[in-house]
């Protein structure tokens, strides 16, 4: 139990560490893309494709990180206003929510996926399905990250023993 | 029915605290079950809405914004409006809405802003009397300019939401006059309160010291130039100027200002990855939704009970307003620009306004929205800053909002305020 909280916590910090990589990657990407423009004069037909794929990825893997560290917008006024018990069970639903989402968006992502795999994106020659292949994995990590918090946010010792 | 359903349980899920883009996506997922459709569907217009080239700019301006939070960049700025401003009574006050004006010039994100303003200034300003709301109140309603004075991420939202024909070089054009009228309104605001409260009056520290403090912070406004020159010159697109405008500023603050590692830079990378990735997974969500609300022919539900109430364009526009001003204080700016901008542009455009000019008003609108509670995040990362409760700073802020509501009507009735500048460039 505390080994699993220990790795997802190491799991939602590496994707969002990959996903700062990604970023400069993609400045990279760019800033090659108007220097061969205007200095080498040929613009590469890659680039521009290539870094809204290479957002795709870090953008869904650092989503999902985002459940596990808790950064996505919510209204909490009211979790904030009930006494602590009913605030558990509040939350815990909360959390429950974004793990079936998460389900749904790993089933019916991957469906997607099926789907566009014969379509090819033309300047970069890989099927467009790999494009939203990160959609079905950030949605089984976010399932996973959810159900974490539940276990937490019902289980609040085990949580205060990883946080240190 | 359909539509109540959905509507209903958006609502349930928000309130019930879950985060934004899930209860959008969980609406819009028990609607489609309900109708008996494929569910596939909804996440194709997920990924659809996620891959817009134009949407490159959003991580790229989180990321300058974050890098000249972090190499200082934010503090020279803030020396360059206190020797502009700082002498008026309450100056401080006066400071940090130019302050907020100027990193707005540089910076694209409200977030980005009142955490650069406030970390700096709101030390400064208890440490000389001013009370932690009155910091709070200023800083996060000044924020606000920022969405306005180009570059701004969020009217490049607007842009892809309103389709083709919305150039987002005039949008850039169009902001600034509104951003500086809404300024001067909150300098207005904040000098009232400032008088009221007896705070102290700040001296001027001479020409010679504002200069200085400008060429200090020149490297910085350079940013500002590159980002919306680059744009209007037709020399780069948006994504390009902003990606440029990252390089330059880590180059700036590694080499001339000396004040980031590369430790630091990996932080801030990581920072504006948490921003965007929590931006773009409401917008790819909001897509879905604002799509599902389209396929039960919502828009033009609502737009024909609008116009059934009165047929009047100055009424029609104070209630679109209100609509947007009521659905901003618990909702995003980034989901209601993408949710409502394919409801409400057909509309004004019918009444003979710009589409620009309503990216305009959308942006102030909504940005009021970001300081309203129970959502937003402007005033609650502000609030946090200043470690004053929101409840608190929320008790004296309603000078602030007067000046912001004064703003939007100005901005909404009167088209020059926006077009004037783009009438020169078209």
């Amino acid at each position: 139990m505390r080994a699993l909280a220990r790795f997802l916590r190491l799991a939602s910090r590496t994707l969002l560490v990959a996903g700062g990589l990604g970023l400069i990657a993609m400045t990279a990407i760019i800033g090659w893309q108007v220097f061969a423009r205007y200095v080498l004069n040929a613009s590469p037909s890659w680039s521009e494709q290539a870094s809204l794929v290479l957002m795709i990825w870090y953008v869904s893997f650092a989503a999902a990180a985002g459940v596990k560290e808790g950064f996505h917008i919510r209204i909490a006024a009211l979790s904030n206003a009930l006494p602590r018990p009913a605030a558990r069970i509040l939350d815990a639903f909360a959390q429950a929510v974004v793990a079936l989402v998460g389900i749904a968006m790993a089933v019916w992502g991957g469906e997607l996926i099926m789907r566009t795999w014969e379509h090819v994106i033309p300047t970069l020659g890989i099927p467009r399905g790999f494009a939203y292949l990160p959609l079905p994995v950030s949605g089984a990590l976010i399932a996973l990250f959810a159900l974490e918090n539940i276990l937490e946010i019902l289980n609040p010792a085990v949580a205060g023993d990883t946080e240190a | 029915m359909e539509l109540a359903v959905l509507v209903t349980v958006l609502a349930l899920l928000l309130i019930a605290g879950v985060p934004v883009a899930f209860s959008l996506l969980g609406a819009t997922l028990v609607t489609f079950f309900m109708m008996d459709m494929p569910p596939v569907a909804v996440f194709q217009r997920m990924a659809g809405g996620m891959s817009v080239f134009s949407l490159m700019a959003i991580p790229f301006f989180v990321f300058a914004g974050e890098l000249m939070h972090r190499s200082g960049i934010a503090e020279r700025l803030v020396r360059v409006a206190e020797a502009a401003f700082g002498r008026a009574r309450g100056g401080l006050g006066q400071v940090d809405v130019g302050a907020s004006m100027l990193f707005g010039a540089v910076s694209g994100s409200a977030i980005a802003s009142v955490s650069a303003m406030g970390s700096t200034l709101m030390p400064m300003m208890k440490a000389r009397g001013y009370d932690a709301d009155y910091a709070v109140n200023v800083t996060s309603t000044s924020a606000i300019c920022g969405l306005l004075i180009p570059p701004s991420h969020n009217m490049i939202i607007y842009a892809a939401a309103a389709g083709v024909g919305v150039s987002i070089g005039e949008l850039f054009v169009a902001g600034i006059v509104p951003g500086l009228l809404t300024g001067a309104a909150l300098m207005v605001a904040a000098w009232l309160v400032a008088v009221r409260r007896g705070y102290p009056r700040g001296t001027f520290p001479g020409w010679m010291a504002f200069l200085r403090a400008l060429i200090l912070a020149l490297p910085g406004l350079m940013t500002a130039i590159i980002i919306v020159g680059g744009v209007l010159g037709g020399m780069f697109t948006a994504t390009e100027s902003s990606a440029i405008a990252v390089i330059y500023t880590a180059v700036v603050a590694a080499l001339l200002y000396r004040s980031m590692g590369l430790s630091a830079f990996l932080d801030a990378a990581v920072q504006a990855v948490k921003t965007t990735a929590m931006v773009l997974l409401i917008i790819g969500s909001a897509s879905a939704f604002g799509w599902m609300l389209a396929l039960l022919e919502a828009p033009t539900q609502l737009a024909e009970l609008i116009t059934t109430v009165t047929d009047s364009p100055l009424l029609i526009l104070l209630i679109i307003n209100v609509i947007l001003l009521v659905l901003g204080t618990f909702m995003d700016m980034s989901p209601l620009i993408v949710i409502t901008t394919p409801i409400f542009l057909p509309i004004v455009t019918g009444l003979g306004m710009d589409p620009v000019q309503f990216g305009v008003v959308m942006m102030l609108n909504l940005g009021i929205g970001l300081v309203t509670p129970p959502v937003g995040s402007v005033l609650f990362v502000g609030s946090a800053i200043g470690k004053v409760p929101v409840e608190e700073t929320v008790r004296t802020i309603w000078p602030f909002y007067g000046a912001l509501f004064v703003a939007l009507m100005a901005v909404t009735y009167l088209p020059a305020l926006s077009m004037g500048l783009v009438g020169l460039m078209r």
